[in-house]
């Protein structure tokens, strides 16, 4: 991942060619979707669209997305920006911040798919505080949650974890590193999942970054609280700093929960499936054969923490137009995305990731075409999770957005990974919790000031 | 040798000796063992998968079943609209089949041995004079030159990085594949070179200057001897130095990470490989498996060439 | 300069012409690089726009940053212990490899396999021999020996990760000392040792009195050299365990990660390319004696 980062952070400087075919209108898109059988579906739904407007042309480019901000001000710089940014909604409020989007353009494209249609949480992550547009439209979204053994906690008689109490006393209950079993994985390396899954607990007790004056309010007692709670979560952990990969350990029945994004599902259903042509019996004699077969079945979620609050933390993923003075590459692009939104295209869209990627139109989430995804996930957890799921995105909360009111400095705070180097130094370093919380409300002082 | 072992002496030689084999194979038996292990069987310790699950080696090699990519009933739908023709409709389609693999093994493969066998030999011809040079001719800054290249063979990647990358860039090349292509080559060309003087030119002083000096009476310009004379005495060792120039640029991973990164379909194995590891799905079974099938043709090389190769390491490492 | 005479002119020029190519890539894509990097390091770096001239600021950061001392320690951990280890090893395989047993040249071909292994291909399989939960390393550690009580993940450890990362290293590298060495060993003159038998030198005394002062040669020129590219060494550390911040991982984060800073990146560069000039004059006077 950080390879990548390196590589297009030398790539900063480097002109991105736009080939221009001539006599056609021609565009790019850059999309955070890197996977190649992601590429493969965007590159099919490109095609058809190119098939049906034989004037425009489109190239698709997969920037991976901690590269995203390198690339884009890169690209501002020599000139070579895409028409259409297709990456996550805080990125893109930074975009508008930094005048790259054309606002209007999103604003009208939001009306021609039809404002009603789209969830109003999600519109209102991309809604500019001072003009009322919108920054960019919302495409689809991902909900964190924790993931857990439902027959464990069934078992064990424990309560759901909803609440830090339960989550804690689970973990505790669960972990016992003599047997190699472990209560729950959080995020502590310094990455951006230790940041996703923090800011959930963060919420969740009322700790926020900015007031709704706008003020830094980062260094404070909720703060402290979620970060002294963070690191004793942490030695109910897998040992040693640990990210997302760690969620192997659950799948291997090595471990009671784990924070995780709800593309998840799709993985845990193909392990599953690459599981079920072995019977239980070839690995009854196992040493660590506590794997189990039925494991979609035996797992739960919970969407949403409470302490001092209710917390739902996810990322809703965009598209944004890019500020061009060509008013037919404007144009063009408006033209694909009218596309794009069209049902089967989204529907096509979303099914790269089901669970992963869902919809922020009402009308989809109802759709039977949408519910009936070509490998059988939905099926297989059950309508009413993924109804559960779409519901949660309404619910999100994060950072930036403060009782609905929108802070676009979070944006580049979260880009400058400050928060995921307060873990870091907190559960590692020893660094006391008081330190490393005035720590990061400094670094982020000093983003702001810039 | 002086003296025999006794019982003790050889109990403590073979010892030592497993323990050493042990101590270079075991990573690699690792590898291999995960790599044939369900993912259930991971936490077993043991070394032998309880079942062997050959799927990571047949999706890496595409030799799965072949059963079709089924196509998606919204892509049908999609696609199934008055505006486009049947043979538009295979064209879209098309691409979509194909790209089902998520590590193209043999394509990486082509392209890895392109890369390293062009960079190889371009270092080897310009090696094969700068040796001829250095070991054959006398001229001014001679020492001096011979030093600095031993200066270069120590400057190392990292240093290098960016100014490269923002060399290739302001000349254009970064901007086109084959330019990255072109560029990549020249930096494996430079870093492979001051190997080959060294272990060469070593090589060429062993050659008798009598047989140079026979050349030259029958009438041979000194180009004409290195093509008549050294160039064929020479060939085992031309081939070993090639070989160890071709795994050097093989093995290279962090300037094709840099050069290639946004054109996958020139990716080298190592960059391949490391692509694989950070995509969100893929598991330990498939790296391992990815991880031995990129082992294999350094492995083969090197049983092939180990003979000559050692001795001008040997060589080639210790001075000039 | 001493008069040439015509057929000493066409020498040289015959000599620079085979040389030329090879200088000329070389000059091109290694001088230049290292001039433009001390260039860089006088500059606050823009990734837009137009970059700023700061004189030394970056290097008066830079040597008041707790973060590039802990880096150096890092550094300097990491040069003792792969330096050490290497060469030890290597000298121990090297005589190991010289007695005569059955077997002998298929053992040596197989040690040098992790010299010609990729990287890439074998950092996963250690990290997976290091992985907390299923690695083999806890595993003996924990349930077979009962060293400690608790599974470690010792390759991500900020402290203990630097240990992983020497032993890999040595794995990866002895066998070229080896080979160096081993070499060494076989041109011994077996006289030497006889005369040393003579004198009453069991294979200890033989050991120091004949063995070590002819691979004195040697033994510099590979700590010397394993001094230098290890200092530069920046794949193997950064894919095994990239919480290990040797000099060019921590130039590596400060160029490209966070706050993207390459003015400062370019310093600690140029910090690290002296070090290694010195090292480098080092190997020239001390040990080639030129």
């Amino acid at each position: 991942m950080r390879l990548k980062t390196l590589l297009c952070g030398a790539a900063a400087g480097v002109a991105l060619m736009a080939t221009s075919a001539a006599g056609a209108q021609s565009i790019e898109l850059w999309t955070t979707e890197t996977q190649s059988d992601r590429i493969a579906t965007i590159q099919l739904l490109v095609d058809t669209f190119m098939a049906l407007n034989p004037s425009v042309t489109v190239e698709v480019v997969a920037v991976d997305e901690n590269d995203v901000p390198t690339q884009i001000a890169a690209a501002a710089a020599a000139g070579t920006l895409p028409n259409l940014i297709n990456a996550g909604s805080e990125l893109m409020v930074a975009f508008g911040e930094e005048g790259i989007l054309d606002q209007a353009a999103a604003t009208e494209m939001v009306d021609r798919v039809g404002r009603d249609r789209f969830f109003a949480g999600a519109l209102n992550m991309h809604r500019n505080p001072e003009t009322g547009e919108f920054y960019a439209l919302p495409f689809h979204g991902w909900i964190q949650g924790i993931w857990y053994r439902g027959d464990w906690f069934d078992e064990a008689g424990l309560e759901p974890p909803n609440t830090w109490e339960n989550i804690r006393a689970a973990a505790e209950y669960f972990h016992d590193p003599a047997e190699n079993q472990y209560g729950i994985l959080i995020g502590n390396m310094a990455d951006s999942f230790a940041e996703q899954v923090f800011t959930q607990f963060a919420i969740s007790n009322g700790g926020r970054q900015f007031d709704a004056d706008g003020n830094l309010v980062f260094n404070s007692e909720e703060i402290r609280e979620a970060l002294e709670f963070y690191v004793d979560l942490a030695e109910y952990a897998p040992p040693g700093p640990q990210t997302w990969r760690a969620r192997d350990y659950y799948i291997q029945g090595r471990m009671a929960m784990f924070f995780y994004s709800t593309f998840i599902m799709d993985d845990l259903a193909l392990a599953e499936i690459a599981a079920s042509s072995l019977t239980a019996e070839n690995f009854a004699e196992l040493a660590g054969g506590s794997f189990d077969p039925e494991l979609v079945e035996h797992t739960r979620m919970v969407p949403i923490i409470s302490n001092a609050q209710d917390a739902g933390y996810g990322v809703v993923v965009s598209m944004g137009i890019v500020d061009s003075d060509d008013q037919a590459e404007t144009e063009a692009a408006q033209q694909l995305l009218s596309f794009l939104y069209e049902p089967d295209s989204y529907i096509t869209w979303l099914h790269m990731a089901p669970g992963g990627m869902n919809p922020v139109l009402r009308d989809i989430a109802a759709n039977d075409d949408y519910m009936a995804d070509p490998r059988g996930i939905f099926a297989r957890y059950g309508t009413d999770s993924i109804q559960e799921i779409i519901a949660g995105l309404e619910a999100i909360q994060t950072f930036s957005l403060v009782d609905g009111q929108l802070f676009p400095a979070s944006g580049e705070i979260f880009a400058r990974q400050i928060i995921p180097q307060m873990i870091f130094r907190a559960t590692w370093e020893d660094v006391p919790v008081d330190e490393a919380v005035a720590w990061a409300e400094a670094q982020m002082l000093g983003v702001i000031g810039e | 040798m002086l003296g025999r072992r006794g019982l003790w002496g050889n109990l403590t030689l073979t010892v030592a000796v497993v323990l050493l084999l042990l101590f270079c194979l075991f990573p690699f038996v690792q590898i291999l063992s995960t790599s044939l292990k369900y993912q259930a069987d991971w936490g077993n310790p043991s070394l032998i998968p309880t079942q062997f699950n050959w799927d990571a080696y047949l999706e890496l090699l595409g030799w799965g079943e072949t059963e079709e990519l089924a196509i998606p009933p919204s892509i049908e739908r999609l696609l199934d609209r008055p505006g486009l023709t049947d043979a538009q409709r295979e064209r879209i389609l098309a691409p979509y089949r194909e790209t089902a693999d998520i590590f193209p093994f043999p394509r990486y493969f082509l392209n890895t041995i392109l890369l390293a066998g062009v960079a190889a030999l371009i270092a080897l011809a310009l090696a094969v004079f700068g040796a001829y040079a250095f070991s054959r001719v006398r001229f001014t800054g001679q020492a001096i030159i011979q030093r600095s290249i031993l200066f270069v063979y120590m400057v190392g990647g990292v240093l290098l990085m960016v100014p490269l990358y923002q060399i290739a860039v302001g000349v254009g090349l970064a901007a086109t594949p084959w330019g990255s292509v072109v560029a990549l080559v020249l930096i494996y060309v430079i870093q492979t070179l001051p190997v080959s003087l060294y272990m060469l030119g070593n090589y060429f002083r062993t050659i008798p200057y009598s047989l140079e000096e026979a050349a030259a009476i029958d009438g041979c310009t000194r180009i004409e001897t290195i093509f008549q004379v050294i160039i064929p005495l020479s060939i085992p060792m031309l081939v070993t130095v090639y070989i160890y120039a071709f795994i050097i640029a093989w093995n290279e991973f962090l300037f094709a990470s840099v050069f290639l990164r946004q054109y996958d379909d020139l990716y080298t194995l190592p960059l391949g490989l490391q692509t694989l590891f950070v995509s969100k799905n893929a598991i330990w079974d498939r790296i391992m498996a990815a991880s031995i099938l990129t082992l294999l043709p350094v492995l083969v090389l090197f049983t092939f060439a180990m003979r000559n190769l050692t001795g001008g390491l040997a060589a080639g490492g210790v001075k000039e | 300069m001493k008069p040439q005479t015509v057929l000493e002119r066409a020498e040289n020029r015959f000599g620079w012409q085979l040389v030329a190519p090879s200088l000329g890539v070389i000059g091109l894509l290694i001088l230049y690089p290292i001039l433009y990097n001390v260039y860089l390091s006088f500059f606050d770096v823009q990734l837009v726009g137009d970059n700023v001239f700061v004189g030394l600021e970056n290097y008066q950061r830079l040597l008041t940053d707790s973060a590039f001392y802990d880096s150096l320690t890092t550094t300097a951990i990491y040069l003792l212990g792969t330096v050490a280890g290497t060469t030890l090893l290597g000298l121990g395989a090297a005589l190991l490899l010289n007695q005569d047993f059955p077997g002998r040249n298929v053992v040596r071909g197989l040690i040098l396999l992790p010299y010609f292994a990729p990287v890439i291909s074998v950092v996963f399989g250690w990290q997976f021999i290091f992985d907390p939960v299923n690695g083999v390393y806890n595993y003996m550690v924990v349930e077979v020996f009962n060293l400690t009580d608790e599974r470690m993940n010792v390759i991500r450890d900020p402290d203990l990760g630097v240990i992983v990362v020497i032993v890999f290293d040595i794995w990866k590298h002895f066998p070229i000392a080896y080979l160096l060495i081993l070499s060494k060993l076989q041109s011994i003159n077996t006289d030497l040792y006889e005369a040393a038998a003579i004198d009453g030198h069991g294979p200890w005394g033989r050991f120091w009195h004949v063995t070590l002062p002819e691979l004195y040669f040697v033994l510099g020129t590979i700590v010397i050299l394993r001094f230098i590219w290890n200092l530069n060494k920046f794949e193997e550390v950064f894919l095994l365990a990239p919480n290990v911040q040797t000099l060019p991982i921590f130039t590596y984060y400060t160029a490209f990660t966070g706050v993207i800073d390459q003015g400062l990146a370019a310093s600690v560069s140029v910090i690290q390319f002296v070090l290694l000039c010195g090292l480098i004059w080092f190997y020239v006077k001390k040990v080639l004696k030129w």
